[in-house]
């Protein structure tokens, strides 16, 4: 009965307009693979949804709850090595091994949480941090179970049948485009739900004040846990989805810091703790990172005849600025934190503010 | 029967006897004031009995039952609950909200949370200010706030650490209006306060506090006339 007038609630306080933009989004995005026919458009799109899932899923222990966990490669790689290990080894197909890559996860999340929650702020935020190294190191040395530093090779997905029917094969990057579109919305909505309930309120309590929160009856340990359980459950999944995909996973990639870090990137250039600041950090950051690593901004300048490919200035950014990308990234986002400390969503919504202020 | 009961509580840290040998009850439906200088004992000792920290030495007990140990989140939710003497509002959360926090403690229901939030919103008087972010509030309805979120956990005995603290006059009354309402309702409530005048006005029994140990305990006219209190703590104010 609650449930229902809670689910009133949330819907009477979706406006038409909102709820329109909504509609009109899902709908392009359904029909993006069927327009855009390009193999790398996909690839981008994919990348963004992935990266969704990844963001979505870390702001709900760190955005909502305020756990900045930076080792959530733990969560990524326990998904994708679960799912690699049983379609590799065991022939079990990955719609199946990636729900057992989330029971494995969260299993792994109430060990990690256990130990972890018990120190708070930089101390938990240091602590994530080894809890992830451990498993990475211990993925590297146990190469009888996951092939150690060699990683992973997907030989071949088995297609998904519906009894004889052959829904898809996996060939292309379609079927790819649409799981992840369903993962990424799955975890949006996910996050909606938490946010209208009291689960919510509570993460939101005891980010603002665990001391507070806990004399006003909140079980800080059994809240925090699961709030990092469903994080963990979901970049698990973004995990498994990851090592299907690509067709390759290694410590060095899924379990590493970078990993983590990155997890953590696109909620904090979003903005954490809303719903559109991952999905923001994702649209930010999958192509700015694209474009580096494939040198577009050299590309650009040439072909704008800024520079030529002859010159000496063009010939360096040619050769070192493809090899620099990570250094540029990483001066952007450093700028982004510096002058955009609610992320960019929080920039955006501020300048809308002073503006509504300085017309009135 | 004594709602709430401490037997030779002593809190140590490290050398320092914060609380030592500390033993009272409290009578259902009373006000109890818990009085004395600065560095007494008296915030640790509402730590103590609300399980913020674990006691040194000596038993608590609640409603009969022994809580000593019990982590804040079980002690709220058998019905005692404290506030905080420098109030901890939850800011990027609006003023309603923080009362539903408190609200959600007896109930699953987020509606049901923002009536009973609401109510207790205009208990205190702030209920104008709902929809504001904690953040920007000043501190005298900040302590409202502090107010309506624990009486919204609706409990049995509250304890309130300073609440009149860094308040104008006329806030101070309307807490003191407030805390004889709250009496009113058959909550029984233990208050720690520096306004000797406020405290002897509301406080059935007084239990006063100097360096960690009680030194005397009395109903007010009792309290002011004992010489120790007196040279100990009153002496300069009540000479
Ligand atoms: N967490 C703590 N660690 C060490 N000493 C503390 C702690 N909390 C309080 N104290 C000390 O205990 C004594 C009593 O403090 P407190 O209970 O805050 O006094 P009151 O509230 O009566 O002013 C003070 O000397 C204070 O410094
Ligand atoms: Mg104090």
């Amino acid at each position: 009965m609650s449930m229902i007038s809670e689910a009133l609630v949330i819907l009477r306080s979706i406006k038409p307009a909102g709820l329109l933009v909504f509609l009109a989004v899902l709908i392009s995005l359904a029909a993006f693979p069927l327009v855009v026919e390009s193999p790398y458009a996909h690839h981008i799109m994919i990348l963004i949804f992935l990266s969704v899932i990844m963001g979505q899923s870390w702001n709900i222990l760190g955005g909502y709850t305020g756990q900045y966990s930076v080792g959530h490669a733990a969560y990524f790689g326990t998904g994708a090595y679960t799912t690699m290990m049983l379609m590799q080894y065991q022939q079990v197909p990955p719609w199946f091994g990636m729900f057992a890559g989330a029971a494995t996860a969260i299993a792994m999340a109430l060990i990690i949480g256990s130990i972890c929650f018990r120190l708070r702020g930089p101390y938990f935020v240091l602590a994530s941090i080894a809890a992830a190294e451990i498993l990475r190191l211990s993925a590297l040395n146990t190469k009888e179970l996951t092939n150690g530093a060699e990683g992973i090779l997907a030989t071949d997905i088995p297609p998904l049948k519906i009894g004889s029917l052959v829904v898809t094969d996996f060939l292309t990057k379609v079927p790819f485009y649409y799981t992840a579109l369903v993962f990424a919305l799955l975890i949006i909505a996910v996050t909606c739900i938490v946010q209208h309930s009291k689960l919510g309120f509570y993460f939101q309590a005891i980010r603002e004040d665990q001391d507070a929160a806990h004399s006003l009856g909140i079980n800080l340990n059994l809240h925090k846990n699961l709030s990092l359980a469903i994080s963990a459950a979901f970049t698990s999944l973004a995990g498994s989805f990851y090592a299907v995909y690509i067709g390759f996973i290694d410590p060095t990639t899924v379990l590493s810091m970078d990993m983590s870090v990155q997890i953590v990137l696109i909620c904090i250039i979003g903005g954490i703790g809303t719903i559109m600041g991952p999905v923001v950090g994702s649209l930010v950051l999958v192509p700015l990172s694209e474009a580096l690593r494939s040198n577009l901004i050299t590309q650009g300048l040439i072909s704008a005849g800024l520079v030529s490919e002859e010159s000496p200035v063009g010939a360096f950014l040619k050769e070192n600025l493809a090899h620099a990308h990570v250094l540029i990234y990483g001066i952007l986002v450093v700028v982004v934190i510096l002058y955009m400390p609610e992320g960019v969503l929080g920039f955006v919504r501020n300048m809308v503010r002073a503006r509504e202020r300085s017309n009135s | 029967m004594a709602i709430l009961e401490l037997r030779h509580v002593s809190k140590f840290f490290g050398g320092l006897a914060a609380n030592s040998d500390v033993s009272f009850a409290l009578e259902e439906g009373m006000i109890k004031g818990l009085i004395g200088p600065n560095g007494a004992g008296k915030t640790t000792l509402f730590n103590c009995i609300t399980g913020y920290y674990p006691t040194s030495r000596g038993e608590i007990f609640f409603k009969g039952n022994p809580i000593t140990g019990l982590q804040p989140d079980r002690v709220c939710r058998l019905g005692m609950v404290r506030t905080w003497q420098k109030v901890r509002p939850l800011v990027k959360m609006s003023v309603l909200d923080n009362v539903m926090v408190g609200a959600l403690c007896r109930t699953n229901s987020l509606s049901a949370a923002r009536e009973i939030a609401m109510e207790q919103l205009r208990v205190v008087g702030l209920d104008p200010k709902s929809g504001f972010i904690a953040e920007g509030l000043p501190i005298g309805e900040r302590k409202k706030l502090e107010m309506a979120r624990v009486l919204a956990t609706k409990p049995e005995l509250l304890l309130l650490d300073e609440v009149m603290g860094g308040l104008n006059p006329a806030e101070s009354e309307e807490i003191i209006q407030l805390i004889l309402d709250i009496k009113q309702r058959g909550i029984t409530q233990m208050v720690i306060e520096h306004d000797m005048k406020a405290i002897m006005r509301i406080s059935d029994r007084i239990v006063v506090l100097n360096s960690g140990e009680k030194l005397a305990e009395g109903t007010p006219a009792e309290i002011v006339s004992n010489q120790e209190v007196v040279d100990a703590y009153l002496g300069e104010s009540h000479a």
